[in-house]
């Protein structure tokens, strides 16, 4: 089996990805690949939508790294939705990502992204005043 | 032993590997759960020992990896075998899990992990050969109590 990389349409200044099958070392590289042009400086937010994933060892924390330490260069944010089991114990072990970067529904994460905005907002009118 | 697998030491042969351990651990009744945790020891072991067994000028190409795998009781150990240079993984530094994700190297995680997931491990250096076993518990009716 291998990887599905779904590249929805952006919506709200985020970006989501959703994942299906496994993220190893077969196929890491393809998600670095399809990721690369999303990860530039007007990008706040990827979410990755892990609903569909069922595995991932070490080759794909890496990619998800690489990802969080591109955004996160300029402030940005890799948020991960719906990790099933075997996904949540490795990030879990790793301590790959924040918990509060796990979300369990894209409701979830959309509440928190759309709350970052909003600061973000007030910020620029504070700015203007 | 359910099974001994041999292969080319190889990135593509590692799915083999993983494709035929699944089998025959899905036909023992083995739980997906454990059956992931297998899949990742298998992965990290065999890349790792394909990516960096080769020490100094030695030719990769050349090697074989060879998985066997046992039950007992509530006990599954995975032995695996290269012919890589000699490699302790348990003498792997750990990686620093507190550092801030921009300060962190990327990579190191792989060999962490199944230190983590493992119940037991046990390296030899046999024949020229790495032998690492690594043990986990599978969840049975009675200790899952």
């Amino acid at each position: 089996m291998s990887l599905q990389i779904d590249i929805l349409p952006p919506a709200n200044g985020s970006q989501r990805v959703a994942l299906a099958g496994r993220l190893d070392t077969h196929t890491y590289e393809d998600l670095d690949v399809a990721l690369a042009p999303l990860l530039h400086r007007q990008q706040q937010s990827l979410v990755l939508d892990l609903a569909g994933l069922e595995y991932i060892s070490s080759a794909g924390i890496r990619s998800i790294f690489k990802a969080r330490k591109a955004l996160g260069g300029h402030g940005g944010k890799v948020l991960l939705v719906n990790p099933q089991a075997q996904i949540q114990k490795v990030l879990d072990v790793v301590k790959a990502v924040p918990m509060h970067e796990i979300f369990v529904s894209t409701a979830e994460a959309d509440a928190y992204l759309d709350a970052m905005q909003r600061k973000v907002l007030r910020g620029d009118q504070d700015e203007d005043e | 032993m359910l099974i001994r697998l041999i292969v080319p030491g190889e990135i593509a042969r590692v799915e083999d590997l993983n494709t035929s351990l699944e089998a025959v651990l899905t036909r023992h009744g083995v739980d997906a759960g454990v059956r992931g945790d297998v899949r990742l020891i298998v992965e990290e072991l065999a890349s790792n020992a394909i990516e960096y067994g080769g020490g100094d000028g030695v030719d990769v190409g050349q090697h074989e990896l060879s998985v066997d795998i046992g039950m007992d009781g509530d006990l599954l150990t995975l032995r695996f075998r290269d012919q890589g240079a000699p490699f302790d993984p348990l003498s792997a530094q750990t990686p620093d899990l507190e550092a801030d994700i921009l300060d962190r190297p990327i990579g190191g995680l792989g060999l962490y992990l199944i230190r983590q997931i493992a119940e037991s491990m046990h390296y030899e250096r046999i024949d020229d050969c790495n032998l690492l076993r690594v043990s986990l518990r599978v969840p049975t009716p009675e200790n899952q109590r």
